[in-house]
């Protein structure tokens, strides 16, 4: 039996306030266990306890009572992290390394070296769009950018977990759904993905599982389909359909003991009307910028 | 974002397997810091140094040639001390609060890097960048002292034309006698080790110090009470005697403010003493022991602070 790739067994963290005697109770008795190959929501308002959880995991800060371990290792081991990739929330890199020093750096962190390390980095540098700007320095990238390249460096170890604090904060909707892509695209390949985030309509589009944390402590687990089924309400989508079938339909449902709770037009989303505006937008702008004769 | 298609995903490899100990790691977070350091540009400081050589050499050209190449001594050997001291205080006090503050510890320490390595490393980089610096200032010294000895030698020759060959070889082997020697090499090394003992201790403060300007107010007092320290161990053991809890207590003392003054060869140095090479060996290994001692204590308190 593999183990799991994240256990989390009656973690409590507690932070004592300087010169008062008192202390805060960022996260407690929390127990979790993450699957491989699954990608799993930590949700929570701010100040819930996600990102202590994900550093307690990460081994940057130590538990008060409790243990966490990642594919069976304790966290406080080195050695756990080596297959680890994590991107902190608001990723402050270090503004003097280029896009591709930074990406050397973590490399060399994790033991990789030569050919191997310029291959990945090719390759990383590739899959985030982030190919022309290799040389320039994080300084000049923008917040979008700075998080694709925090993602590029997340993934330079071929990494079996994925940790990913706000994956999406301050990234523009295309951004956003671009890094939900990847997310589900890691998990294709049987990356475990464990992602901590307020933005619920997100997590909803891409997590297998969630806990919802409020205070510290854990209030809701589960498969998010579970979570979110109304049980006693089916909805159906109908395209094409005539006021007469409409209306067929209404009258069977009014003759059953069920009860017709709503009827209204299908709308789209509002994030899908953005990307698809904008992308229109520049199609068109292009055309005509390439239609202007030259002065 | 333009992430680029599916297909183009890199494939999933393995990780590549953990080394408990790795010069690699400690290397690479090495040159980081060396980088970064670099690109501060804290090598401005040298251009300061190189124009208060040039300036002190062209205004002592007025006087004799031993005076010139004695006080030319005096002020680039006292200005390498001065400047890699400060140096190594104000570079290694922002290393790690500045890497706490802008959280790029995490990016660091969530990687399988041991605290120890990312403290070593940090030293690493910091002692190298002070190397290239005492390394460049050394060069421009010799630069400066040979450029003076030559014109000197020039105005000598011109001076003794007529001069007998011998009365000339005594005046030349006395001007290159007061230029620059092989014996300022071990002053030279014995103020970069000074220099790296203070960026160890700045490391060791900062490890539990909540911004860099506590870091180096802390390490202004600590230099400075650290230079007196001798004067006044003196004084206590004249009056306490040299009892056992005397004793450890003047080793605490000289543990949390070394003895700086032992590292002041340069003075007899500069005056034409020749140091010792048992007197160098010592001086160097009280410097690699206080260098290694603070490393592990700043590790030490680094390994329990809560990130």
């Amino acid at each position: 039996m593999t183990d799991p790739a994240v256990t989390v067994r009656d973690l409590t963290k507690v932070f004592p306030v300087p010169w008062r005697r008192q202390s805060v109770v960022a996260v407690s008795n929390l127990n979790l266990r993450i699957e491989p190959g699954e990608v799993y929501g930590l949700l929570g308002p701010n100040g819930s306890g996600k990102s202590t959880t994900l550093k307690i995991i990460l081994g940057l800060v130590s538990p008060t009572r409790g243990c966490t371990q990642i594919f069976g290792e304790d966290s406080r081991r080195v050695q756990s992290r080596q297959a680890v990739g994590f991107l902190p929330e608001n990723p402050y890199f270090q503004k003097f390394l280029t896009g591709e020093e930074t990406l050397r750096f973590a490399g060399r962190l994790c033991g990789l070296g030569g050919a191997q390390l310029n291959k990945r980095i090719d390759e990383l540098l590739e899959l985030v769009g982030l190919n022309k700007a290799r040389k320039r320095r994080l300084g000049t990238y923008s917040k979008g950018m700075l998080q694709r390249i925090g993602l590029a460096q997340a993934l330079i170890n071929h990494p079996r977990l994925v940790v990913l604090d706000e994956p999406t904060a301050g990234v523009d909707p295309a951004g956003s759904r671009e890094i939900r892509d990847l997310i589900v695209d890691l998990k294709r390949r049987g990356i475990t993905v464990l992602l901590s985030s307020h933005l619920l309509a997100q997590a909803q589009e891409i997590c297998d599982r969630v806990g919802i944390l409020a205070e510290g402590a854990l209030v809701r687990e589960g498969h998010l389909q579970e979570l979110i089924a109304i049980e006693n309400q089916t909805e159906l989508v109908i395209a094409d359909a005539s006021a007469d079938l409409l209306r067929e339909i209404e009258s069977v449902i009014n003759r059953s003991s069920a009860k017709l709770v709503e009827r209204r037009k299908s709308t789209t989303t509002l994030e899908r009307l953005f990307l698809e505006a904008t992308q229109n937008g520049a199609t068109r702008l292009r055309g005509e910028q390439n239609d202007t004769p030259p002065q | 974002m333009k992430f680029s298609t599916r297909e183009d995903l890199p494939c999933t490899e393995t990780a590549p397997r953990h080394r408990p100990f790795s010069s690699g790691r400690i290397l690479a977070i090495a040159s980081n810091t060396l980088t970064e350091l670099i690109r501060l540009r804290v090598f401005y400081a040298l251009l300061v140094f190189a124009l208060l050589l040039i300036g002190s050499s062209i205004f002592m050209a007025q006087l004799s040639f031993q005076q010139e190449f004695q006080i030319l001594k005096d002020v680039a050997l006292g200005a390498m001390s001065i400047f890699t001291s400060v140096l190594a205080i104000v570079a290694t006090a922002r290393l790690i609060p500045q890497d706490l503050e802008d959280r790029t510890v995490y990016t660091i320490l969530a990687r399988p890097v041991p605290r120890l390595e990312y403290v070593v490393g940090k030293i690493v980089g910091v002692l190298a960048l002070l190397g290239i610096s005492i390394l460049v200032m050394s060069v421009a010294f010799v630069l400066v002292m040979y450029g003076r000895e030559q014109a000197v030698v020039r105005v000598t020759l011109r001076q003794m034309a007529g001069a007998p060959p011998d009365q000339v070889a005594d005046a030349l082997r006395a001007i290159r006698a007061s230029a620059f020697n092989v014996n300022l090499f071990p002053g030279i090394l014995i103020v970069y080790l000074k220099a790296c003992l203070l960026a160890a201790l700045t490391l060791f403060v900062s490890t539990f110090a909540s911004t860099n300007i506590f870091t180096i107010v802390v390490m202004a007092f600590v230099y400075f009470i650290s230079h007196l320290e001798a004067t006044a161990r003196e004084y206590w053991l004249q009056e306490h005697g040299s009892g056992l809890v005397t004793r450890i207590f003047l080793a605490l003392v000289a543990l949390l403010f070394p003895d700086l003054q032992e590292f002041n060869l340069v003075d007899d140095i500069v005056a034409g003493t020749a140091v010792s090479l048992g007197l160098f060996l010592k001086t160097a290994a009280l410097g690699v022991f206080y260098i290694t001692i603070y490393t592990l204590l700043a590790a030490w308190v680094f390994y329990g602070k809560e990130l």
